[in-house]
Parts: C-alpha cells; sequence; structure tokens
C-alpha cells in the first residue's frame, strides 16, 4: 500500500473516530430517553469506533517510529508488526463487544 | 564599526571536538557577513575555511547558521543583525567537511532519485527535434516560484523533520518533485511517485514551514510540498475508485521547420 493512501486512510479514520466516538458517547443519553431502536447498530457503531481509533494510533505510532530510527529494515518490518498488533487486539476485542 | 564575530571551528580530519574562534573585526555600514569573514581569512586568519562563489545570492554556496538564522553569507548584511555579537555556525543536519564548509553529497543523491530535469515519452522527439514546446504564460507562471531555488540547503538545515529522520526527502528535493511535476512540459509524475510517496517521503513533513521562513529566494518550499500530498492524493484516489489517472494537458509542439537533427555544415 501507498503512503498516501495510508495518510488519507489517517485522515478518514480522524474523522469516523470523531462521529462514532460522539454516537458512542451520546448512546448513554440515547438509552435513557428510551430511544434506542437497535442495539445492533450500537455494536456495529462500537465496531468501527475500535477499527478507527486501533488504525489511526498505530499509524501514528508507526510515523513517529519510522522517522525516530530511519532504517529501511526497521521501516519495512514495523508495518508489519503493527498490522499483526492491531489485528489481534481488533478481534479480541471485537469477541468483547458481540 | 566594530563587532565581534564567534565562529564555529571543526577540522574532522585533526580535531576531536568543535570549538569557537572569537575574532573582533572593523566593518563598514555596507559590509556583508561574507564580507567580514574574508576579512578575517586575509588578515587574521588565513585557516578559516568557507566556501562562497557569486556573491550575490545566485550561486547557493555560502549558506550557513548566523545568529541563529540559516542565511546566505553574502545577502547578509551586518547592520541588519542588529548585535556587535555575531555567531556563525556551519549549516545543521549536514556532515561538516571543515570549519563552516558542509557536505553535501547526501542531499544530491536524494536529489537525484527523483529525476530532477523534464521526462517526456516522445522519444521520437527527443532524439531527432523537429520544434519546441512553447509554453503560455501562465503555464510558466504556474511552476515560476518553485523554480527559483538556488539549491543552498538552508531550508535542509532548517527542517525539524530531516534532523531526526535522516532518509526524508528534504523540503528542497520535494520542492524540486513538485516543480518538475506541474510543469505543463513533463510526463514523469508516475515515475517519481515511487519515491515522493514512500515512507520518507511528503508524508514526513509536519508543517513547520521552517523551510519557507529561512529561504532565501521566497520559494515557500512548505506550500510545495502541501501541492504535492495533493496531486497525490488526487492522483491515488482516482486510480483506487476509478482505476485511472488524471490526464495532464500536455504542452503542444510547435513545429519548427529551421530546427532540424542534422547539423548544418
Amino acid at each position: 500500500m501507498r503512503e498516501s493512501v495510508k495518510m488519507l486512510l489517517h485522515y478518514i479514520t480522524g474523522v469516523l473516530i470523531l462521529i462514532t466516538g460522539a454516537i458512542h458517547v451520546l448512546s448513554g443519553h440515547f438509552e435513557a430517553y428510551g430511544l434506542i431502536k437497535s442495539a445492533e447498530l450500537y455494536s456495529i457503531n462500537k465496531l468501527i469506533f475500535l477499527a478507527s481509533i486501533l488504525y489511526h494510533a498505530l499509524n501514528g505510532v508507526r510515523v513517529v517510529l519510522i522517522e525516530f530510527v530511519p532504517k529501511r529494515w526497521f521501516t519495512d518490518s514495523i508495518t508489519l508488526v503493527l498490522i499483526i498488533i492491531g489485528l489481534a487486539f481488533f478481534i479480541y476485542t471485537s469477541l468483547l463487544i458481540f | 564599526m566594530k563587532v565581534t564575530f564567534k565562529i564555529f571551528r571543526f577540522n574532522p580530519a585533526v580535531d576531536s571536538s568543535p570549538r569557537w574562534s572569537v575574532y573582533e573585526v572593523e566593518v563598514d555600514k555596507s559590509a556583508t557577513i561574507l564580507d567580514a569573514l574574508l576579512k578575517i581569512k586575509e588578515n587574521i586568519d588565513p585557516t578559516l575555511t568557507l566556501r562562497y562563489s557569486c556573491r550575490q545570492a545566485v550561486c547557493g554556496s555560502c549558506g550557513m547558521v548566523i545568529n541563529g538564522k540559516e542565511r546566505l553569507a553574502c545577502f547578509t548584511r551586518v547592520l541588519e543583525l542588529n548585535s556587535n555579537m555575531i555567531t556563525i555556525e556551519p549549516l545543521k543536519n549536514f556532515p561538516v567537511i571543515k570549519d563552516l564548509v558542509t557536505d553535501f553529497t547526501e542531499l544530491f543523491v536524494k536529489e537525484k532519485t527523483i529525476k530532477p530535469y523534464i521526462i517526456r515519452r516522445d522519444l521520437e522527439e527527443m532524439m531527432k527535434p523537429v520544434g519546441m514546446y512553447l509554453q503560455k504564460e501562465e503555464e510558466t507562471l504556474s511552476y515560476l516560484q518553485f523554480a527559483e531555488c538556488i539549491e543552498c540547503g538552508l531550508c535542509v538545515s532548517a527542517c525539524p523533520t530531516v534532523s531526526i529522520d535522516r532518509l526524508f526527502l528534504t523540503p528542497m528535493v520535494l520542492n524540486k518533485a513538485y516543480r518538475f511535476s506541474i510543469d505543463p512540459r513533463d510526463e514523469g509524475f508516475e515515475e517519481r511517485l515511487s519515491i515522493i510517496d514512500s515512507e520518507h517521503g511528503c508524508w514526513r513533513c509536519h508543517f513547520a514551514l521552517a523551510c519557507s521562513n529561512v529561504c532565501p529566494k521566497g520559494i515557500d518550499p512548505g506550500k510545495s510540498i502541501q501541492y504535492l500530498k495533493n496531486m497525490i492524493t488526487s492522483h491515488s484516489l482516482l486510480e483506487l475508485f476509478l482505476g485511472r489517472t488524471k490526464k495532464k494537458k500536455k504542452t503542444e509542439l510547435l513545429e519548427r521547420p529551421h530546427i532540424s537533427s542534422e547539423p548544418e555544415i
């Protein structure tokens, strides 16, 4: 994947965190006023929030690390390591949500 | 007017660590930093080493850090610094060859990777030219500001990203990549993409704008890097969703009968 696609996803997930995070925080109020129509939709929102936050945070860590350790082998391997960490965390947390 | 110069001295071949030399020099009102340094070299300390050539901010040889800011020595007057104590250091983020002279080799190697020249696909025309690519005024103006680069390295020295990421392409190189990519005669954007859109390419610019702040030619490399990001994003989106890239409007070839590939004898 090219760097521009990775960074574009970084910006998109930033916006998604804002939207899904707001829905997630406000869901308590919706629940209190009996406005919840579908619990599944909230779970899906939570899943998008989780995926966005994981991508955004881990990509941020990747950017910091590749700047601090400017070695070609490190740049290539750190992306792979962070993908594995992100996927493991996502699968584990998704199982907790559903 | 008497001015004290505190100058960075270091010869990696002999010295184990850098030191400072202090000189008191009598300079007149119109003197530049370069004039003062040459006065020191000629009259006080001939071992002081510096690089210069044109003395008129065209060659970009005399870049150095003067009172904490990257400037061209030939383009900075002693008076404008408004101080009787002037500190001079070599450019940061470059290896020091001796005293105020730095090694640009690594930078020029990076520059070479982005193919800083006009690339065209019409090889026939390249090998046997029959005309010229006449540009309209607005086409020239679209990249003129970014074409003024004299490769003095001040932006590279000021850039906070270069100071930590040695593989970062640098503002100078990215500006050059943009300058050629928007040139209507150029068709090499996709060839440059693998380098400028890499992990250490334009996306590592954090928009500190230190480069634009020190550029002696007013190029604003920070702006060109943002334009470059925009250009790459549009290209990636079109490629990702439509499976094609935007067709660049080409400069037309104007045939000129007097231009011949065969030299007349």
